[in-house]
């Protein structure tokens, strides 16, 4: 029978949950965040090569998804508490600084995690979704395209629809990328499917939707930004608008012959890309503490 | 030698073995599957569950299972046949039949066997591949014993469930035979690349020499089948065999010629022909310590389609019998004996009907399926037997099930 797929090394408690996570290689560490509905698996070809260029690699299964806990409740899955769970395993695995890699959420944490923690990151890459505050005002494009992140929402009907005649309408949502098989496998768990909706119930619900642009802090971190033209859900100008929250050097990569799951549809040049990019540029200069009087 | 014991032994990991080894263990019991295979990998069997058998699915559990494994709703079936032109083929809408299921589902065998022995492994089922040469000792204390890795080990249970298919194995064993006969030829094949079929259509229709099935299995896959008289059987064997199996769905009777099938299918699989056998018990699919279920309890002809619903009813009917009564002794399992008895006397009539046909070939045959299909277009009533693969077979009005109806269906007797 099919073993589970886990390069998982790993699992610590922390920020009341059990992250499961893999923790490979000696040198500058690397976080490489996965989204939706993905795991650490996502990273598998990326991270040995990025093992043999020299960086520790750490990759979490993400609170909701593969090994870790899944909590029922959508509180649980606010942006903070899930960036509070990425700070907590760094700090346990004693982790400073580390160049941040995201995909899809794990980019949105990505971008959440270095604008609030600047001295904690050192290269930030976002693959698929851009900066938060180009997404607080959605193009009527955009919201077309992501039309099932308003499914999402209603907690039960949209577990219930997703699922019936066979998962029928998650199979056409989510078509023949990534690893769509593997996706169903993992959501059928008990509770798996709930939990991994929260994501977008906790952070993507209406009323957040109209709330006007917050004030971000700049990101100061060399960032680089890709995106795929192949993204059926993602517009690219989620990313190149992402620009302007930017204060380091940003880098944008427009990627040819992906699908939304670049990391897996293009391996080798997301791959490169990393090696290429993360420790090549030095950040922005941090804002002065001292307040002005 | 290496001795273990459990409640119930399983034969068989199709379809049948792999559900009943999920759903007892989920309710309690200790279950050892015995399956030949290595691995699972496609053996070209049934590939298609009626709505009626997606609602034994749900009532096991096993239906998450089943989507996970790759079953893929399929919404509607398109008449198409060489009696009708392709633009006035009639479309049925298979989702409403059963409520709460949904349509029939096109499913890869080999890889939803493996995921609901996953689920029933994760349930706490030992699921040992690769057991070869087993034989069964029915008896008040069954035992089953196998090889693996040229170890021998003895399996003491309580019962043993024979689900071995029309391999028909661990009834030949302890005495309860089956009696063949054989109506047509079939072949199938798994393939890939069907970008401008439909993936909500299935087809099924008869022209020339040939009833022809497509099954969508999502993705641009689909499991294709050939029916064919005995008189041309293997004529999908030897070299280009897939290649003239592919050629022969170039058909007036699908839009297009059936371009969209024959010009992009690419295999996923083997091909593999087979004698389209009705398999009918001689004495029983009960004796002490054994029970049969699924194929190897007997079949009706495969062009009726309801070979895996009828495995999953029994696994359902017959859990039910182990979970409730404390003895399992023969006559504990009547209900089943009862139960399954009727139900095939109605599916074999009905798939009689269906294979008479749509599986009889010649200028006389088409023109008595032009016939019956100008009276059904009058009178839907005449079309009771089709419900057969949609909905259970007790719920098909009696009607259908008289010589009477056929003689007048097909028209024979004035």
């Amino acid at each position: 029978m099919t073993t589970t797929q886990s390069l998982l090394t790993d699992s610590v408690h922390v920020n009341g949950v059990d992250i499961a996570y893999v923790d490979k290689g000696e040198g500058d560490p690397v976080v490489l965040l996965h989204g939706f509905p993905d795991s650490h698996y996502l990273w598998r070809n990326q991270i040995d090569p990025l093992v043999e260029a020299g960086y520790r690699v750490v990759v979490p299964d993400q609170r909701g998804f593969g090994e870790s806990s899944k909590p029922q409740d959508i509180e649980a899955y606010d942006m903070r508490t899930l960036v509070n769970d990425i700070v907590g395993l760094t700090q346990q695995l004693g982790i400073g600084r580390a160049h941040l890699v995201g995909h899809d959420w794990g980019a949105a944490i990505a971008w959440m995690y270095a604008f609030l923690m600047p001295r904690r990151v050192d290269h930030l890459a976002v693959f698929s979704v851009g900066h938060p505050g180009v997404f607080a005002t959605p193009s009527i494009e955009q919201r077309k395209a992501s039309w099932y992140m308003l499914f999402y929402q209603f907690p039960g009907v949209s577990e219930e629809l997703l699922r019936r005649n066979g998962w029928r309408l998650f199979k056409e949502i989510i078509g023949a990328d990534g690893d769509h098989r593997r996706y169903l496998r993992e959501l059928a768990k008990p509770g798996a499917l709930t939990a991994a909706l929260n994501w977008y119930r906790a952070n993507r619900s209406p009323e957040a939707e109209l709330r006007t642009e917050r004030n971000f802090p700049p990101v100061l971190a060399p960032t680089l930004g890709v995106w795929s033209t192949g993204d059926q859900a993602l517009l690219e100008e989620g990313m190149t608008g992402s620009q302007k929250f930017v204060k380091g050097p940003w880098r944008y990569e427009r990627v040819e012959d992906a699908g939304h799951w670049i990391p897996l549809d293009r391996p080798e040049l997301t791959t490169d890309l990393l090696r290429g990019f993360l420790g090549s540029q030095s950040s922005a200069a941090a804002p002065s503490r001292r307040r002005r009087l | 030698m290496t001795v273990r014991t459990c409640d119930v032994a399983i034969v068989g990991g199709g379809i049948a073995g792999t559900a009943a080894a999920a759903y007892l263990t989920a309710n309690g019991l200790s279950v050892v599957l015995l399956e030949r295979q290595e691995v699972f990998s496609d053996l070209v069997r049934g590939e298609w569950l009626a709505p009626w058998g997606v609602a034994e699915a749900q009532r096991l559990g096993v239906d998450d299972a089943i989507a996970v494994g790759g079953g893929w709703e399929i919404r509607e079936w398109t008449q198409w046949d060489e009696v009708v032109a392709p633009g006035d083929a009639v479309t049925v809408d298979m989702t409403s039949f059963v409520p709460g299921a949904g349509g029939p589902r096109g499913i890869p065998h080999h890889l939803v066997c493996d995921a609901i022995a996953e689920q029933a492994e994760e349930s706490g089922a030992e699921i040992v591949m690769g057991a070869r040469d087993c034989e069964v000792d029915a008896g008040e204390e069954p035992i089953v014993r196998y090889r693996k890795d040229d170890e021998a080990v003895e399996v003491r249970a309580r019962i043993v469930l024979g689900a071995t298919g029309t391999n028909c194995r661990v009834g030949r064993q302890v005495g309860l035979p089956m009696n063949t006969s054989v109506d047509h030829w079939g072949a199938g094949l798994r393939v890939e690349g069907l970008t401008d079929w439909p993936m909500d259509v299935q087809a099924m229709g008869t022209e020339g020499e040939r009833n022809f099935m497509v099954f969508p299995q999502g993705d641009g896959m689909a499991r294709l089948y050939l029916n064919y008289p005995t008189s041309h059987r293997h004529q999908y064997r030897g070299d280009g065999a897939a290649e003239r199996f592919l050629a022969d769905f170039e058909l007036e009777a699908l839009p297009g010629h059936g371009r969209s099938v024959y010009a992009a299918a690419r295999p996923i699989g083997p091909l593999k022909e087979w004698p389209a056998i009705t398999y009918r018990p001689q004495h029983g699919i009960v004796t002490d310590g054994v029970v049969l279920i699924g194929d190897e309890a007997g079949t009706s002809d495969t062009v009726l389609g309801v070979g895996l619903s009828c495995a999953l009813r029994d696994v359902r009917i017959v859990s039910d019998v182990l979970l409730s009564e404390r003895e399992w002794t023969p006559e504990a399992f009547l209900p089943y004996r009862e139960e399954r008895a009727f139900r095939m006397e109605r599916l074999v009539f009905g798939a009689s009907v269906i294979a008479k046909l749509q599986c009889e070939f010649g200028p006389e045959a088409t023109a008595r399926r032009r016939r019956v299909r100008a009276l059904m277009d009058e009178n839907p009533a005449a079309q009771v037997l089709g419900l057969l693969n949609m909905v259970p077979p007790e719920e098909v009005p009696e009607f259908g099930f008289s010589e009477f109806f056929v003689e007048r269906l097909f028209r024979e007797t004035v």
